[in-house]
């Protein structure tokens, strides 16, 4: 049975980034999973989806649903086969055994609740053949009162230095037990715009603070010319900092 | 009728910071907007809602569903009902600003219907203020949506990275398929921005406005939860952001 890892965290304070460094030390077969309609995971990992014929989740429902208008096709045959049909479809195979699924950017009205929802009953089914699957989530906290996963084994915060982070884990705190989202563990992780002081802070929280993402030139080059964090030498501060935050933890990674 | 504002971005740009410094600035009245349900904006602003006895549009609209379950709503029509608690309770009244806040839901679901509410009663307000400002949640949900149709401004507050490049191009495609229109589409760099990463976005053939220059005293400020309205005057953040909504032509 694969670990399940969700990593959530208010807006840019660095979730796509600490999975795509984490991604490098998971034991594989891992599962990285997109949850955010700005589907930046797969840029961040260098995955070109399109170039390599692979749809997005949201892309996928669209054309189900547009075939399905006069008629022709019974949307409820595809919707019921979606496990196999992602499989084929929308699963991104990568290198060294690391998969990706990407939920896309939907241009209709209305909410990600089908997409989401399609996501939520095939993650059970696909998870048997991976050993770590660690879903990145959208910015905020909406994606936890759509209950995508609700037994999961770490739980990772992503914060940045402001009072909002300290509300916002209050926030998710309510949500999941009103809700009975289950976790293991519950880690804090610190971003780059933490200093001593911050720390501190979020120590005294009383909740498990595993460390700061160390500030890392290299990493805001990278964002800004698009290239893979993959390709990240093994010894930046940030993928060392990464490293040593996952060696705080029980998740089967590669000897760190 | 009042202008309709808009400011939306990745997450962890600054559009709550641009919207509670913009407050600042533009001519009252002003009606804010919080469509996050991590709910930053108040406390920002230095409002605490517990204290004004003011409730978050999304707990109003809880209180409305128990109380028709449990046969205590009263004979007002639900939509009535609606439109009188949001004016009643979920309305705070500032000396330089009004203000909605969508707040955090406990129960399993999207946030449609909340959302739907703030979007009906927009069109009601309007007219009572000269800008409506809305601060939105990170990210594109909130476009599909469509909590308003037609924005005058549409500011997007954007990190110095590739990915705000592709949001900006995700921004259009949605605003276009899904029918939102907007008079002026304007970029607006955070704090982060630097000259490469500027000439980028100058080059990308929309209309940048500038950047929202760093301020540690702003940090200072949001670490310790304190009002952005008590940074002075003459802080760089507020000064660039005046400069910014100078040359949207908002503040003549």
């Amino acid at each position: 049975m694969a670990e399940i890892i969700v990593c959530t965290g208010r807006g840019g304070t660095g979730k796509s980034t600490f999975v795509a460094l984490a991604a490098t030390y998971l034991r594989p077969p891992l599962l990285l999973i997109d949850l955010d309609p700005d589907e930046s995971l797969a840029d961040m990992l260098g995955f070109d989806l399109y170039q390599h014929g692979i749809s997005t989740i949201s892309d996928k429902l669209y054309y189900i649903l547009e075939a399905s208008k006069g008629g022709a096709q019974d949307p409820s045959v595809a919707l019921d086969n979606m496990a196999s049909i992602i499989e084929k479809e929308c699963l991104y195979k990568g290198n060294n055994e690391i998969d990706l699924i990407s939920l896309g950017t939907k241009l209709t009205k209305g909410c990600y609740c089908t997409p989401d929802d399609i996501l939520k009953n095939v993650i059970p089914k696909m998870i048997e053949n991976y050993c770590n699957v660690v879903i990145d989530s959208p910015a905020g906290l909406e994606h936890l009162n759509r209950k995508v996963v609700s037994e999961l084994d770490d739980f990772f915060v992503i914060l940045d230095p402001s009072s909002k982070s300290l509300q916002h884990i209050g926030r998710i705190r309510d949500i999941t037990s009103e809700l009975k989202i289950t976790y293991r563990n519950f880690y804090l992780v610190a971003n780059y715009g933490f200093n001593e002081e911050n720390q501190t802070y979020f120590e005294s929280s009383g909740e498990t603070f595993l460390g700061k993402i160390e500030f890392d030139s290299q990493v805001a080059e990278y964002n800004l010319s698009g290239q893979s964090l993959l390709k990240l030498p093994e010894d930046s501060p940030a993928s060392l900092s990464v490293k040593e935050i996952l060696r705080k933890t029980n998740i089967s990674t590669f000897s760190l | 009728m009042g202008k309709k504002l808009v400011a939306t971005g990745r997450g962890g740009t600054g559009k709550t910071t641009f919207t509670a410094l913009a407050s600042r600035f533009l001519p009252p009245p002003i009606f804010l907007i919080d469509l996050d349900p991590d709910q930053s904006l108040a406390e920002m602003l230095g409002v605490n809602l517990k204290n004004e006895g003011v409730k978050t549009v999304s707990a109003t609209l809880f209180d409305i569903i128990a109380a028709r379950k449990d046969g205590s709503g009263g004979t007002m029509s639900v939509h009535d009902r609606i439109e009188f608690l949001l004016n009643s309770e979920s309305l705070y009244e500032g000396d330089n600003f009004d203000l909605f806040v969508l707040g955090t839901k406990l129960t399993e679901g999207c946030y449609c219907a909340p959302d739907a509410i703030i979007s009906g009663a927009i069109p009601k307000v309007i007219d009572s203020y000269r800008y409506v400002m809305i601060d939105s949640p990170a990210g594109l949900e909130h476009l599909n949506r469509e909590v308003v149709s037609d924005i005058d401004d549409l500011f997007v507050i954007l990190d110095p990275s590739s990915k705000s490049l592709k949001h900006i191009e995700r921004i259009k495609n949605i605003t276009s398929a899904i029918g939102i229109q907007y008079n002026h589409f304007y970029l607006v760099g955070n704090y982060r921005f630097n000259k490469v990463a500027q000439q980028k976005l100058e080059a990308s053939g929309e209309t940048y406005l500038g950047n929202i220059e760093y301020d540690p005293e702003l940090a200072n400020y949001n670490l310790s939860g304190r009002s952005l309205l008590e940074l002075p005057d003459d802080s760089p953040a507020c000064l660039s952001v005046k400069e910014i909504l100078t040359r949207a032509g908002l503040l003549s």
